[in-house]
């Protein structure tokens, strides 16, 4: 009963008491509250994961067998040049304080300077990368919910269960193929083929830099659509099988308010988390894909840094990869928070 | 009930194919059979690839290559992780769980791609660990360190559940020790679900696997393996599609057989419809 009380006149201290509801549950539910906790949550994982990678690096730095500096030298190498990379690559101090010395740094925004482009800071090695893929993922992202949020609504309120049937079946096949490999199949076919887009490649600048990206990202939308197709349609068979769609339709709502109305926001809900979710598998995705089609992405910069054994590079970019998908979560979660009606509405 | 059966035949069909064809047929997979990129024929089923190989025998020792090292990537998570999971789910202080939650998230927010390519700068793109070929290794290891952390997920939330049933409080009354409720009384509830997810996780780690050498790692060559040989077929995608395809098929219809089969064990199947 105190779940529907909402009150101008007392507190939600006051509101939960009457509730009979203790103060602290009542503050447990108040959406504000939820929205903080998810908050200091991420601040948490953050942390984790801002430990695993500097104490990652720097241990395995001194677990590989053989010398770093010696391997990204060469055997010709100066003992001088030899000195002053290890130093750079902080071989020289103990673990905790190479650990302490990253953090520090990194709460200036300073990710190190790369060892392959000497003396250039990681940053302004990274980012134009970064920029290729989010701008890749984006469009994925943006694209996948276009394509999936209809598909999973119309086969769900299909009449006939044979559409859905081979629909699911469908959407199945397509999250089972590989992403690259549907980029290859579509490189052969869209664009040798056809010359309907650019084989690979990529423009410096928007707006061209769409006709580079629009093949990659459907190859990468045949798999995040259909997951959120999926999704979609689970939510609204499970919003249909509720008894008020049916005391709605009871009543002689017209079948298109209904699913507008009744069904369609209440399926949307697991659009957002997924999207969440989906974020680490997505930039995995993306990697390879850009791979496929020459993208001047991240996969790219992170495969040359790993050839010439760029450590800073390589960490930051495990860094900004790792933060990115903590943010995107965080953002998930709190735009989950506001949509939910049904989260922080007791008293 | 027609999607569990079409995906165990699938699942079934490849990894039958792939165990039995390298036994039956002798012939060695990097030997040069024939002239390079020869359309499919009787004598070679698949054609032959870019070096002159024959394709039909090379995708399915890649592919027994492959599915090998789907299952040792998969079943020690599957075993380790679930126990790890039961026992933080089960565990009474509450610091720990929270502590626990949030280093396994900070593990999971890592990209698998960006890991297994850190992975191997560490370990070196050609590690060789006897039986295993070069490449190998630090794809297993990337596995390892990241992916166990979704079966210990999945299990603490199914035993978050189960610790408030009665059946659980009757043995914690009866005296049990926490070790055997955890094995004999909780885990029987969590291996459905894990499993279920272990099937899907083993499409998704060949499916990464194959991806890998475009980025410059995975099993290196002359090692036959569906990812390697669709990156070698990438060139002459147009003259000599064979050489792709047939990686490509195996590949895609493992991937499918297995989610038909998870959809059916999983799935809730009473349709409803709307009037």
């Amino acid at each position: 009963m105190s779940d529907k009380i909402t009150s101008a006149t007392h507190s939600r201290e006051e509101v939960g008491r009457i509730g009979r509801l203790s103060r602290n549950q009542a503050l447990r539910r108040s959406r504000r509250f939820v929205i903080i906790k998810q908050t200091v949550d991420r601040v948490g994982q953050l942390a984790a994961v801002v430990f695993f990678v500097t104490v990652g690096t720097a241990v395995l730095l001194r677990v590989v067998p053989g010398d770093p500096a010696r391997t990204i030298l060469g055997s010709h190498a100066t003992p001088q040049s030899l000195g002053a990379l290890r130093r750079q690559l902080g071989l020289n101090e103990s673990v905790p304080s190479q650990v302490a010395q990253t953090i520090v740094r990194l709460v200036h925004a300073n990710l190190g300077t790369s060892i392959v482009y000497r003396g250039q800071s990681v940053l302004s090695v990274v980012a134009p990368s970064f920029g290729v893929t989010a701008s890749l993922v984006g469009v994925t992202m943006l694209m996948s919910v276009i394509v999936g949020i209809p598909i999973g609504l119309g086969l769900a309120v299909s009449r006939s269960s044979f559409p859905d049937l081979v629909g699911r079946l469908a959407l199945t096949v397509a999250i089972a193929v590989p992403s690259f490999l549907v980029g290859l199949l579509l490189l052969l076919g869209v664009s040798l083929k056809l010359g309907w887009a650019p084989p690979g490649g990529w423009a410096g600048s928007w707006p061209t830099n769409a006709r580079y990206v629009w093949l990659p990202a459907v190859a990468l939308t045949a798999y995040l659509g259909p997951v959120i197709a999926r999704a979609v349609r689970q939510m609204a068979q499970d919003t249909i099988s509720q008894p008020f769609i049916e005391a709605a339709c009871a009543r002689g709502i017209p079948r298109r308010r209904v699913i507008w109305r009744y069904v369609f926001p209440n399926a949307l809900l697991p659009v957002i988390t997924l999207l969440g979710y989906s974020a680490s598998i997505l930039i995995s995705g993306a990697v390879t894909v850009e791979a496929v089609f020459a993208l001047p992405g991240v996969g790219q910069i992170l495969t040359t840094s790993v050839q010439a054994r760029d450590y800073p590079v390589v960490q930051g970019i495990a860094l900004i990869t790792a933060i990115g998908v903590v943010a995107i979560n965080l953002l998930t979660d709190v735009i989950y928070t506001l949509l939910d009606p049904r989260i922080g509405a007791a008293a | 009930m027609v999607e569990l059966g079409l995906g165990i035949t699938l699942v079934a069909g490849i990894v039958l194919a792939c165990v039995l064809i390298p036994l039956l047929d002798h012939a060695n997979p990097d030997a040069l059979v024939a002239a390079p990129l020869q359309p499919p024929s009787s004598a070679h089923p698949f054609g032959t690839d870019t070096l002159g190989r024959d394709v039909f025998i090379r995708v399915f020792t890649g592919g027994r290559l492959d599915l090998t090292m789907a299952a040792l990537g998969v079943a020690p998570l599957l075993a380790i992780g679930t126990m790890i999971g039961a026992t933080i789910g089960f565990a009474r202080s509450r610091l720990l769980d929270s502590v626990a939650m949030r280093l396994m998230d900070g593990l999971l927010a890592f990209p698998f791609v960006v890991l297994t390519l850190v992975i191997i700068l560490i370990v070196g793109a050609d590690a060789t660990v006897w039986p295993l070929p070069s490449g190998a290794v630090s794809v297993l290891v990337a596995v390892w360190i990241v992916n166990w952390v979704v079966y210990a997920r999945l299990a603490r939330a199914q035993i978050l559940v189960l610790r408030e049933e009665d059946f659980i409080s009757a043995a914690r009354m009866l005296g049990f020790s926490r070790a055997r409720i955890i094995v004999r009384h909780l885990l029987p509830s969590v291996w459905p679900v894990t499993l279920t997810y272990a099937a899907t996780d083993a499409v998704l780690f060949i499916s990464v696997m194959a991806g890998l050498p475009f980025l410059g790692a995975g099993i290196q060559p002359p090692t036959p393996d569906w990812g390697g040989m669709l990156y070698e077929g990438r060139g002459v995608l147009g003259q000599a599609p064979w050489i792709t395809l047939a990686p490509a098929a195996l590949l895609a219809g493992f991937g499918l057989g297995v989610m038909l089969i998870t959809d059916a064990v999983v799935g809730r199947h009473r349709r409803v419809t709307l009037p």
